[in-house]
């Protein structure tokens, strides 16, 4: 094994591992999980890596191999519990910081992401890290077009769920 | 304000709380590999079950069983049979065993231990292999040595009768080609299990460099 590129590849992703963590937010609700999919991500970032030459970015690389392993392959792994309480999870709100009102709407947000399916999660994901459609349609392989459809519809899903 | 744009604004916020792994971590991460080759050693354990298993059933056809019969050893081939499955589906069982294990496991130390226990498990089961054929030979010669004598009519015994210098021979080509049948049987199992339980090794040896 290349040592060099091991190193590499480690020091990338220590610096860009806010990104693996933020996907496992979105998709896992419990602290396990959590630790099981950013596992599961890097062994797949590591696995991916000879192939990527440095033509993009390592974020943005890291943006596509990252989502589709939430998407594709810990879908198949296992079925995270849907029923749990939210307040023990990744999503903790922390109360001082916004009075009851915004806090409770925050928290039916989120438990309103849960919900979604991977692919929504993945949208709604690339929409709060402020990706623009060209982005979120390279690191999903879908057209721009396609990309504006789905992330309009997500959001009225969530926004209907927010104000029925 | 927007629900959409709370969300937004909030998830910004959280970015301080997302825990930071440290360049260790992230490196003992990568020597999960282990799992994928115990899970190959899984795999290759199964395959190389249905591999005899098919090769059993084309050679045991009914002239097999018939000879069987003939020499009154076809309770004790069923009964080995028997047997050998219930071991082999044991091993296969402890592979599974191993890969569920090796899969679930974070510290460097429970890796390694599993890596070991992997490595054990796989030389007892070559070991058996190597073992339980040796026997077989053995209890099918003698058996069929037996057999032979006591019905085999002969005009002439003299002539039929060993020295026991020919005995000694005979005793000698047997264990002989016993010993080049399981050097080649060894050197099968050497083959199909040893790349992969070298890169055990060599990840094993990896992963102690990092405890210390």
């Amino acid at each position: 094994m290349d040592k060099e590129l091991e190193h590499q590849f480690v020091t990338n992703l220590e610096k860009y591992q806010n990104i693996a963590h933020k996907i496992c937010r979105i998709y896992t609700n419990d602290q396990d999980s959590h630790n099981d999919l950013f596992q599961e991500i890097t062994i797949q970032l590591w696995k991916a890596y000879p192939k990527f030459r440095g033509e993009a970015k390592f974020s943005t690389w890291m943006y596509r191999v990252a989502l589709n392993t939430a998407i594709t392959l810990y879908r198949k792994k296992k079925r995270s519990i849907r029923t749990q309480d939210f307040d023990t999870v990744d999503f903790k709100i922390k109360a001082e910081e916004y009075d009851d009102e915004t806090e409770q709407q925050l928290k039916v947000m989120y438990s309103a992401i849960q919900e979604l399916n991977d692919i929504e999660k993945a949208l709604v994901f690339l929409y709060l890290e402020d990706k623009n459609y060209r982005d979120i349609s390279e690191t999903l392989g879908i057209t721009e077009v396609n990309a504006r459809v789905k992330m309009n519809r997500v959001k009225t899903k969530l926004k209907n769920i927010l104000n029925p | 304000m927007d629900g959409l744009n709370l969300l937004k604004k909030d998830w910004k916020k959280r970015e301080s709380d997302i825990p930071q792994l440290s360049y260790d971590q992230i490196y003992k991460m990568l020597w999960k590999r282990s799992s994928s080759i115990v899970k190959w050693i899984f795999v290759i354990s199964i395959l190389e079950f249905l591999f005899w298993a098919l090769l059993t059933i084309f050679m045991a056809d009914i002239d097999y069983w018939t000879e069987m019969e003939r020499i009154n050893l076809k309770e004790f081939t069923v009964t080995v049979y028997v047997i050998n499955y219930a071991v082999t589906f044991f091993f296969i069982y402890c592979f599974y065993k191993n890969y569920r294990k090796i899969s679930s496991t974070d510290n460097v130390a429970g890796l390694m231990k599993n890596i070991l226990r992997t490595r054990k498990t796989v030389k007892y089961y070559i070991g058996y292999i190597l073992l339980s054929t040796a026997l077989i030979t053995l209890i099918y010669t003698y058996f069929m040595m037996d057999y032979h004598a006591t019905n085999t009519v002969v005009e002439d015994m003299e002539k039929y009768s060993f020295t026991s210098i020919q005995w000694i021979k005979f005793a000698g080509i047997i264990i002989g080609g016993l010993a080049v049948f399981l050097g080649l049987l060894w050197l099968f199992y050497k083959v199909l299990y040893g790349i992969l339980l070298r890169r055990l090794n060599k990840n094993y040896k990896e992963l102690k460099k990092l405890e210390v």
